[in-house]
């Protein structure tokens, strides 16, 4: 089944070349370019995958994040935090706020595809397992 | 102090001359057994046999004498101090000062390079982590090249795009590229922005260091100064009047007031509700460095700085030393101070000068054979930012910063009357302190009055010159010290930082006592 990836991000240019690359890849995409409309999108398309901007307008990445992991749908799925700041207490906000992974703006598109295919496979394994299990 | 070795300066420079003892001690007409104890500096040489001796060895007497090396040796203290270097200090620094001051004075310079380079990075740092704009521009800048490079990495990655994919991935490129000059050019116009940090104050301290190395004194300017002086169709409360007319008449130079404050080609702008010794200075100031510009100009070539901006503010010095000349006649002033055994506020009066002036002016009476008290001068604002400093051998006003809080330069800040302090240094001297504050431009909400403190520094033992010192007698002592750091008496009140060489490992206070608890640190470090 094609996986499907929701992507937070308000750069539209970024955003651009996102959509051509995952595309390319054959992942299912979905758009969202406010902060406050993100975990809505979530609940309701249940992607594989989030790719979140950690500096969204309206609400940042923190607040997205925090807010997804409290809520009953958001607790397990795999979250991709795009960032452009390198410092590591934003990165340990974050991974104590339950995201998965991190890419550092600018990316190399080889190394965002890289983490995304892991993410999505680790994602795909864990469910399967869980499944397995029932 | 510790001993600066003049003798062995002498052997030196005599064996590179290749010169027999016998035959220097012939010039100097002393005997060859008396030349070996000077040599071995085991009797001391001074005054007109080390001015002989100076000539002889073809040196300037500033290479032999003890004056230069006393001033490199406390720098070199205090640098040691600074980097916890304790194994350095004292005879260390002392003899490095003596035999190779070339390198004493690079390492100094190196340390304050570095102070600077800490301080600017720290203020940077500052700046980016707290000013949201900066940290929008920088996530803007990031997030243009970001943009710029997935485009950019497409367009290389997969050959095969349709021609309109391709130039939109072009387009993308160009936009991206656009807006992230946009980015870049608001960050630079922030960081180099009136508010920024400027750059390390390197011409400043290079030209304090010229000055100092005048001994705060300039012999030329003084003797050119009576061109203007004696030329002046009388002094006293006219004299803005006179200076303004004269600049006029042979400069064609136009006075006037206004706003702006700022002189600008051939007019001169004084600000609005300016006081009179600030209008006469300005004057004074403007017409020393049209007529004095030969001395000046001459003094300036002696030295070699290492930026035009050096050389820039080193005229500006000289200029604004020349217009204390002129205001303030070396003679007359230092009879005036004499006499009314420094009276700052009489000097004041009698020279219609602002507190500013007539201390600077005092720090330059330094003409041998007519010298007045020796002082040393720092000035500072509010925060404790050292502004203008002039040290003196063995009486070093800091460079880094704050000195120590229990100064009577900070006490001068509770009041508009001069405060004198007599201090009692941690090794067991006396110092003089008086300070004052003073207040620089017109106050309005819309931009308050600049405030400083001014302070004179001189020995304790000329107390008996200065009417100033007259309650302060060795009973009336205040223990101070010189900064936290380099400062190690215990039980102050007032500490600020752990004095550094105490603080280390295994020499620490109690795990319970907070770091810089006052005190209780030297206490348990000296124990």
């Amino acid at each position: 089944m094609t996986s499907r990836i929701l992507i937070a991000e308000d750069e539209p240019f970024i955003l651009e070349s996102l959509t051509f690359l995952l595309g390319r890849e054959g992942y299912k995409l979905v758009a969202v370019q406010k902060g406050g409309e993100v975990n809505a999108a979530i609940e309701r398309e249940r992607p594989d995958l989030v790719i979140l901007d950690a500096m969204l307008p309206g609400k940042d990445g923190f607040a997205i994040l925090g807010d997804l992991r409290a809520a009953a749908f958001g607790k397990t799925v795999p979250v991709l935090v795009l960032t452009a700041k390198g410092q590591d207490a934003d990165r340990k906000r974050m991974i104590a706020l339950g995201a998965n992974a991190f890419v550092t703006k600018p990316f190399a598109n080889r190394d965002l595809l890289a983490q995304i295919a892991r993410l999505i496979g680790a994602g795909a394994k864990g469910s399967r397992e869980a499944d397995h299990g029932t | 102090m510790s001993r600066i070795l003049i003798g062995q300066r002498i052997r030196e420079r005599r064996r590179a001359l290749g010169m027999a003892q016998r035959e220097l001690a012939e010039r100097l007409s002393i005997s060859t057994a008396y030349l070996s104890l000077i040599e071995n500096d085991k009797r001391l040489i001074a005054g007109a046999l080390l001015k002989q001796a100076a000539e002889a060895l073809d040196v300037d007497l500033e290479f032999l004498s003890a004056s230069r090396d006393a001033r490199l040796a406390d720098e070199l203290a205090e640098l040691t101090s600074a980097l916890d270097l304790v194994d350095l200090a004292g005879e260390a620094s002392t003899d490095l000062a003596s035999r190779h001051p070339q390198w004493a004075r690079t390492l100094i310079r190196l340390n304050r390079d570095r102070q600077e380079a800490r301080d600017a990075a720290l203020a940077l740092s500052d700046r980016l982590n707290r000013d949201p704009a900066l940290v929008t521009l920088s996530h803007r800048t990031l997030t243009e090249i970001t943009a710029i490079r997935s485009a950019a990495e497409i367009l290389a990655q997969y050959p095969g795009l349709e021609p309109a994919e391709r130039q939109r991935f072009v387009d993308i490129i160009a936009k991206a590229s656009d807006r992230l000059t946009a980015s870049a050019r608001a960050m630079l116009d922030m960081l180099e922005g009136p508010d920024a940090t400027t750059p390390a104050a390197t011409p400043a301290r290079e030209v304090e260091d010229f000055i100092i190395d005048h001994g705060n004194f300039f012999a030329t300017i003084e003797e050119a100064a009576p061109r203007i002086v004696d030329t002046l169709p009388g002094h006293g409360l006219g004299l803005s009047a006179v200076l303004a007319a004269r600049l006029e008449d042979r400069h064609g130079v136009t006075v006037g007031r206004g706003e702006a404050g700022a002189s600008c080609g051939d007019a001169i702008v004084l600000p609005a509700g300016a006081p009179e010794a600030t209008i006469r200075f300005t004057l004074a100031r403007e017409l020393a460095a049209r007529e004095l510009a030969d001395a000046i100009e001459q003094i300036a070539a002696t030295a070699s700085f290492s930026s035009d901006q050096a050389r820039v503010r080193a005229r500006d010095a000289l200029a604004r030393y020349s217009a204390g000349t002129v205001l303030m006649p070396y003679e007359r002033f230092l009879e005036a101070a004499e006499s009314g055994r420094y009276d700052l506020a009489h000097l004041q009066a009698r020279f219609n000068a602002s507190f500013e002036q007539v201390a600077h002016r005092l720090v330059t009476l330094r003409r041998p054979g007519a010298a007045g008290v020796p002082f040393a001068f720092v000035r500072a604002d509010p925060a404790g930012n050292i502004s203008k400093r002039f040290s003196l051998p063995g009486l070093r006003m800091p460079q880094f910063g704050g000195a120590c809080p229990l100064w009577a330069l900070y006490g001068a800040f509770a009041t508009d009357r001069l405060v004198a302090q007599r201090a009692a240094m941690p090794d067991g001297r006396h110092l003089l302190f008086m300070a004052r504050q003073v207040r620089k431009g017109t106050s309005s909400s819309a931009r308050p009055e600049a405030r400083y403190a001014i302070m004179l520094a001189c020995e304790a033992h000329h107390g008996g010159r200065i009417v100033h010192a007259d309650a302060l007698g060795p009973g009336h002592a205040a223990p101070v010290g010189w900064e936290c750091r380099a400062c190690t008496r215990a039980g102050c009140d007032q500490r600020a930082f752990p004095a550094l060489g105490l603080d280390r490992p295994g020499r620490a206070t109690a795990p319970s006592a907070p770091p810089y608890r006052r005190g209780a640190l030297d206490v348990a470090a000296q124990m």
